[in-house]
């Protein structure tokens, strides 16, 4: 009964591990081919004819991406800070928790639009604010939930210590219980913009898409997920093979975000420097 | 519920009394053997001898409760008085075969002045009985009764003493005198039975101890 | 000014000189508190003097934890609790409005039953973390206290290659020496300490205890235990409490050997509890 059972569930992670697989291997097959030094730095070509790259998406990306994460990673963060530290179980709490759920799984497509309503619309045209807003109105929630999570996970025995030595509240806060519950922290972000890297429907309602790179804070820019979408509804072969680049690209990006971040715990956790966890690397090999 | 230091304390306590019963019958056989020449020598040594062993016994087993058992207080209190009147108790078994050996050792003093031990082991019978009923009820008291006890028997001594040191009295030539033995073998048992007086009241300064935490002003 | 700046200046030395009985460090007054509703303690009084050790005895559910957390106000982190009364330090009522609550805890320090170490910290950012903390810049005087707090604390000699190492990676009873060496860098005049060798074997809990004798040469130390024979060990003074109430207090050795209250007796010698 044991051998049915562990059977069984290799047989599911098998099964979960094929589409994935599959995924990787179809955007590497055929995006492959679309990499070159101009794919990845110059703008699009003519429509018709090729030729080009996807430059200014993947600046446009990086740009929001970042743009969000100055809005999104301060006020989660704080946001979760007071809801673990300072609110306590007061109705107020309650209810912003609650809201914040609500939050998390909002459609980004609504998000978009509310996003289109308040900033493009006021603003007069498409613009990366407008972008990095919706962007970070997506990322709040999560970096909240994650804040909140992480820091009720630091044992109270840990902040007692620190009041006892007479440190303000804040300071015990900031220093003692974020700093213990840093890794935990940077997990939920890095989380957060691996999920907005790759979040289109906000996108199409605030930042347009362009061919060009950045030209300011109230213009509209472009981004992968945005033109990968526009690269696959044209009709040319030349197109879809730039889309296939672009996704293989953003998958590149993403995976690195991930990648760095278990760098970045390893680092933390057992205090090595480069060398050390290369040597590591190569031990495990 | 019982502490697994009450049964220790049990036992300790079992032992005293049984060397208390036990030191009774010895001081009593050599006294009866001195007034009346009934009693086996044999037997007052053997009991003085038991009395030794179960003193060991006492010191052995209040030293392992105090290891063991980290004991505070009155238990504490009691452990200490049961080692200090345990001596006590083999004391009056020795004294009691002291007076063996002396009758033994005068042969025939039948014919001496029997009064003056027995007047003072009258009391010191009673001491020992007043010591004895003050550990069982705990009783803070007793010791300054016994001390006056103890008053009388010092007296009575020094009363002999003096009189078997003096030659002549208005009562005529000293009887002790004429029989060296008698002389002597009234000295002696007068001797013990005033160290046995002295050892009543210590036992008596150790039950107010257990009872008060105060060691007697007396001493 | 720090607790030692006040120690060291001219008006404390005037003061201390004038008073020709040892004096109180440590004197509580009419202390009450609840938790809500439940009140946790009732009325309790005593006076510890400086430089000696103290331990709080008493069954589980006794107030002896609440009343030590109420001698330096940590007893407020907890929600709902309350109190009334005054404890005093040297001349001071840590209760009085005019007092920061933070402040006070620089003066009055405390370690707690389980180890508690900052995780993320080295042994080096343990100890000095409160001194960090509260603006002490100077790297050189930070380096000296540290070392200072190590060699107090009885830790110097087993860590002393290894200041970087984290300070999790040290044994049970190694890290709870590197908790107090921690608090011995505020400098704290009062060491309050909650069950401190509850969660360490006997070996680690006999270091302990040979360490807060030696630091009651310039400490005042008040130790709450659930183990009597340490209470009996290690204290000066004992106070035995019952149900948020202060039945009896005095000399370790008459408490030990000749308690006053029948309630005493009953506890010290196993009856209950």
């Amino acid at each position: 009964m044991n051998r049915v059972f562990t059977g069984a569930t290799i047989a599911c992670i098998v099964l979960a591990m094929i589409p994935l697989g599959s995924i990787l291997l179809e955007v590497v097959k055929n995006g492959i081919s679309a990499i070159s030094f101009e794919f990845l730095t110059r703008p699009q070509g003519s429509i018709v004819t090729g030729g080009g790259g996807i430059g200014p998406a993947i600046q446009g990306t990086i740009l929001t991406v970042a743009y969000a994460s100055l809005i999104g990673v301060p006020v989660g963060v704080l946001a979760g800070i007071y809801l673990s530290e300072y609110a306590g179980n007061s109705r107020f709490a309650y209810g912003v928790r609650f809201f914040n759920n609500v939050m998390t799984g909002m459609p980004s497509i609504v998000i978009g639009i509310v996003g289109f309503i308040t900033l493009v619309a006021t603003i007069g045209y498409f613009n990366i604010t407008a972008g990095a807003v919706a962007l970070s109105i997506i990322m709040i929630p999560i970096v909240v939930g994650v804040t909140e999570e992480t820091l009720k996970l630091v044992p109270n025995s840990v902040r007692e210590a620190g009041h006892s030595l007479g440190i303000p509240k804040w300071k015990v806060t900031m220093f003692i219980t974020l700093n213990s519950a840093k890794n935990g922290v940077l997990t939920g972000i890095v989380l957060a913009l691996s999920r907005i890297a790759g979040e289109t429907a906000p996108l199409i309602m605030t930042i347009l898409g362009t061919s060009l790179y950045f030209q300011g804070l109230l213009d509209p820019v472009d981004a992968l997920p945005l033109r990968i979408w526009r690269l696959a509804s044209q009709p040319y072969d030349h197109a879809h093979s730039f889309g296939w680049g672009a996704a293989l690209i953003l998958i590149i990006m993403v995976l690195s975000l991930s990648i760095l971040l278990r760098l970045l715990v390893l680092e933390k956790r057992f205090k090595l420097g480069i060398p050390e966890m290369l040597k590591i690397r190569r031990m495990w090999k | 519920m019982t502490r697994l230091l009450d049964l220790g304390l049990t036992r300790i306590s079992n032992i005293v009394m049984d060397m208390a019963n036990l030191s009774v019958r010895s001081v009593d056989g050599s006294i009866d053997s001195y007034e009346k020449g009934t009693g086996s020598k044999d037997q007052i040594f053997e009991w003085s001898e038991q009395l030794r062993v179960l003193q060991d016994e006492a010191t052995e087993l209040a030293i392992e409760l105090i290891a063991r058992y980290q004991p505070v207080a009155t238990d504490l209190r009691f452990i200490r008085s049961c080692m200090e009147i345990s001596y006590g108790f083999s004391r009056f078994g020795r004294y009691a075969y002291d007076i063996m050996d002396t009758i033994g050792t005068m042969g025939s003093i039948s014919h001496c002045d029997k009064t003056p031990v027995m007047e003072m082991a009258g009391t010191a019978r009673e001491m020992i009985h007043l010591s004895i009923k003050a550990l069982q009820s705990k009783d803070k008291n007793a010791a300054e009764k016994l001390y006056e006890m103890d008053d009388t028997v010092d007296a009575l001594y020094r009363k002999y003493l003096r009189e078997v040191i003096t030659p002549t009295t208005k009562k005529g030539t000293n009887d002790m005198l004429k029989d060296p033995r008698c002389y002597l073998s009234t000295l002696l048992i007068l001797r013990y039975l005033e160290r046995i007086a002295d050892h009543a009241c210590y036992i008596g300064d150790s039950v107010h101890y257990i009872v008060t935490a105060a060691s007697s002003p007396r001493r | 000014m720090t607790s030692e700046e006040y120690v060291g200046s001219v008006d404390y030395k005037t003061e201390r000189a004038d008073s020709d009985v040892l004096s109180y460090k440590v004197s509580v007054r009419n202390l009450n508190s609840w938790f809500g509703a439940k009140q946790a303690l009732k009325d309790i009084n005593f006076d510890v003097k400086e430089n000696t050790i103290t331990s709080l005895i008493g069954p589980s559910g006794c107030g002896k934890t609440t009343l030590i957390r109420c001698l330096n106000r940590m007893n407020e982190m907890t929600a709902s609790a309350s109190v009334k009364g005054s404890v005093f330090v040297d001349d001071t009522d840590i209760y009085d409005g005019a007092v920061d609550p933070v402040l006070i805890k620089r003066r009055i320090g405390m370690v707690f039953q389980k180890p508690n170490p900052f995780p993320t910290m080295s042994i080096h950012g343990n100890v000095a973390a409160g001194l960090k903390l509260n603006g002490v810049r100077d790297r050189k005087l930070i380096d000296e206290i540290v070392v200072d707090s190590l060699k107090s604390a009885a830790l110097w000699d087993e860590v002393k290659d290894e200041l970087d190492k984290p300070g999790l990676s040290l044994s049970g009873g190694q890290q709870q020496r590197l908790c107090i060496a921690r608090a011995l860098a505020m400098q704290p005049e009062v060491l309050l300490m909650d069950e401190p060798t509850s969660a360490l074997d006997p070996i680690a809990s006999s270091k302990i205890e040979e360490l807060i004798n030696d630091l009651k040469r310039d400490l005042t130390i008040i130790i709450v235990t659930h183990n009597m024979q340490q209470a009996a060990r290690v204290s000066d003074y004992t106070a035995f409490m019952y149900l948020g109430e202060m039945i009896e207090y005095g000399p370790t050795k008459q408490i030990f050997e000749n308690p006053q209250k029948d309630l005493t007796e009953r506890y010290i010698s196993g009856k209950f509890g």
